[in-house]
């Protein structure tokens, strides 16, 4: 497993296996190729510095428009998922500009491609904040948001994360970080709800992968089943990375459980849940968000039918979100992508602050986002918590049926029973 | 006991295609005494052809078993082709320089080919469609599907081929009076140039057909898969004496199976470790490994 250090500070990224494996080729032989990258950077700083200077750099926008600044990757292997997030963030201001905008003023999407990486990152919220943006809302690795935030609070503005994880984020203290998707560790008290209470069962195997992400993970999970009153009969980690798990499988499968919970990444939970088939084991799979991923189906086969994922929902499994499906379609002929829905909520609380705060000043708008008390987003009702984490996290079990996942589960939080996705 | 059953079915089933794998490093420096770091990424091809293949017929509706021969003819012809193409271009013209010259240009051949296929393919991971017939059959408690059976029977009939290929046949005796003195062979009218490319060739199909059988098994691949997977090959070639073909098809087995009951008895994180515990303690109570003899250090 490849580690993602930043300064001395250790990263994962939780959305990306496939970063581990570019990482790993990185590491081969691409070493040129990052360096070229952090020379054109610094170049682009410099440029950015000069233009900056040369308009006066003011913040706040000017002439009838508030920029609102959205970094995300547009180039490289996530270039996709940034681009949905950036149209996420483009419907969210058509939409606030369509009905008047705010504060008489129109909202102005500025982006910029941080590539997933951290070098380019840091550069790209400079520019960002070059261009008098009053508060960022984007982001996707959580590799690349980190420097994001150092940056954006360094300089005292607010930073709406849409799909950046990892628990860290929100745990140093700034008051000016704030995120409308759940955190790594509100899941394994969700996960082991779903087993005690839906599923009934009470003898649990967890396995992890021995990352930072399924480490944390399957100890939250752990101890959350332990006071849900279930029994964890196995809790060991396997070794990423390797084509056959038959015999990890048939050590779980000697600890008789009902339920095997998986907080890795899809691509040994595909292999595992091929091979459980083909040892003739019939316990539960469940995976963490992390396998929410369509290569666990195409690498699994048939054998994935009936498989657990628990995640944050996709927009298609909200009825909230019905009107920007449908909106999104028509505007870029696409699929809304997973986090561009997020994104978009993103964008109307950070305006719905802006107009709170009746300026653009920055320390206004912080205490307006956490002056918020429920802001009916398309993902559902949610406020920050004095972290900026959302309340209440969002997380709903999919099921694996004919070749996709369907949505199948969620916690109703006025009862806590497990219901219908509607 | 069907746990122990179990996991010693497991551990022959990924011991046999590591064996295959672990030929061919021990073929390879058996005859110019060449670590070929590039032979785990030529697995890595292979699967990739394979893929190529299974998916093209797939999709034009061709019967199982048609789809099965020719993804592994391909995969094993592809793979022969680019390992003579390797010797030729980046071994051959090195063969007289230092070795270290000709261990660096296997490294340049191994990034060559992984980050070729990243381009090609993807840094994502591809899956072979899922075709084989899942049926199995149980034996006192342990699982073994039809499949397994077939791929294991192969690489045994694989390993097979070769021995006799190389103990019985005239071009088989010209490689292994190679590996014992390249000059004194030249000497006697072996032809070295073209023995060498043929040994390539021989530990190169070897290598494509592991590649598709573990795609047409396992479904998933990526372009790194030949890094771990050819470090527990060279481990089985070191471990079994480096440059000894029976050896390597023994120690590839055993390494599956000391894997396989790791992963069972003690646990899959300490696995690696086991692995190359064996390894060292066989080396320092054996250093020509198992099999191996001692050879004469040449000048």
């Amino acid at each position: 497993m490849i580690k993602v250090y930043i300064g001395d500070r250790y990263v994962y990224d939780v959305r990306s296996y496939a970063a581990l494996a570019r990482g790993a080729g990185t590491m081969n032989g691409l070493g040129l190729r990052a360096s070229v990258t952090a020379v054109l950077a610094a170049l682009a700083l410099t440029a950015a510095a000069c233009g900056s200077s040369g308009s006066g750099g003011g913040s706040g926008g000017s002439g009838g428009t508030i920029s609102i600044g959205v970094p995300v990757p547009l180039s490289g292997d996530y270039a996709s998922a940034g681009t949905d997030i950036l149209h996420g963030a483009q419907l969210a201001a058509k939409k606030i500009n369509a009905s008047g905008g705010v504060n008489g003023k129109k909202i102005k999407i500025v982006s910029q491609d941080d590539a997933c990486q951290a070098q380019t990152a840091a550069q790209a919220a400079a520019k960002l904040m070059s261009q008098g943006i009053a508060v960022a809302a984007g982001g996707y690795c959580s590799t690349a948001a980190l420097p994001e935030l150092s940056a954006f609070h360094r300089a005292g503005i607010p930073f709406v994360m849409d799909a950046s994880t990892n628990p860290q984020l929100t745990e140093q203290g700034f008051t000016d970080a704030f995120r409308t998707i759940g955190r790594d560790d509100e899941q394994g008290p969700i996960a082991a709800s779903f087993i005690t209470k839906f599923l009934h069962d009470k003898r649990v195997a967890v396995g992890n992968d021995n990352s930072t992400y399924s480490k944390g993970l399957a100890e939250s999970t752990v101890s959350a089943l332990k006071a849900d009153g279930a029994q964890v009969v196995f809790n060991n980690a396997l070794t990423p990375g390797q084509s056959d798990y038959t015999s990890f499988l048939t050590k779980v499968a000697q600890s008789k459980p009902q339920v095997f919970y998986y907080s890795g990444y899809y691509p040994e939970f595909g292999l595992m849940l091929k091979q459980a088939k083909q040892l003739g084991l019939h316990f539960t799979m469940m995976g963490g968000d992390a396998n929410n991923d369509p290569t666990l189906i195409k690498t699994a086969g048939s054998a994935a039918t009936g498989a657990l994922v628990d995640t944050a929902p996709l927009a298609q499994f909200l009825t909230s979100a019905k009107d920007f499906v449908s909106a999104y379609k028509a505007a870029y002929h696409a699929g809304p992508g997973p986090y561009s829905s997020y994104e978009y909520d993103a964008v109307g609380a950070a305006a719905q602050a802006i107009k709170t705060a009746g300026s653009t000043s920055p320390g206004k708008i912080i205490s307006a986002l956490h002056g918020i008390t429920s802001y009916s987003g398309i993902t559902g009702s949610f406020h920050f918590d004095s972290h900026g984490d959302r309340k209440p996290a969002n997380y709903i079990v999919t099921i694996v049926r004919s070749g996709s996942f369907a949505a199948y589960k969620k916690l109703d939080l006025s009862t806590g029973q497990w219901v219908n996705v509607s | 006991m069907s746990a122990f059953l179990q996991y010693l079915v497991n551990g022959l089933t990924s011991g046999a295609f590591l064996a295959l794998v672990a030929l061919g490093y021990t073929m390879i420096y058996g005859i110019i005494r060449l670590i070929n770091f590039a032979h785990g990424d030529v697995v890595m091809v292979g699967s990739f052809a394979g893929y190529t293949m299974v998916t093209t017929l797939v999709a034009q509706h061709w019967p199982v078993a048609a789809v099965v021969l020719v993804a592994l003819v391909a995969g094993m012809a592809i793979t022969g082709g680019l390992g003579m193409l390797i010797e030729r271009v980046a071994y051959q013209p090195l063969l007289n320089s230092s070795r270290l010259a000709i261990l660096i240009s296997a490294l340049g051949v191994s990034l060559a080919l992984e980050e070729g296929a990243r381009i090609i393919f993807g840094a994502g991971f591809s899956s072979y469609p899922n075709i084989l017939p899942a049926a199995n059959f149980s034996v006192g408690g342990a699982h073994a599907s039809y499949v397994q059976l077939a791929m294991f029977g192969l690489c045994l009939l694989l390993m097979l081929g070769l021995y006799l290929f190389v103990h019985r046949t005239a071009t088989g005796t010209a490689m292994r009076a190679l590996a014992m003195d390249r000059d004194a062979a030249r000497l006697m009218g072996i032809n070295v140039e073209r023995t060498i490319i043929l040994t390539f060739l021989l530990g190169s199909v070897l290598a494509g057909a592991s590649g598709v059988m573990q795609g047409l098994y396992y479904s998933q691949i990526n372009f790194i898969m030949g890094f771990l997977l050819g470090l527990r090959a060279f481990t089985a070639a070191v471990l079994g004496g480096i440059g000894n073909i029976p050896g390597a098809m023994v120690a590839g087995l055993l390494i599956g199976l000391i894997g396989s009951f790791s992963d069972g008895y003690v646990s899959s994180q300490w696995t690696d470790a086991i692995i190359f515990a064996v390894l060292i303690g066989v080396l320092v109570f054996k250093p020509t490994g198992l099999f191996g003899e001692r050879v004469a250090e040449r000048a």
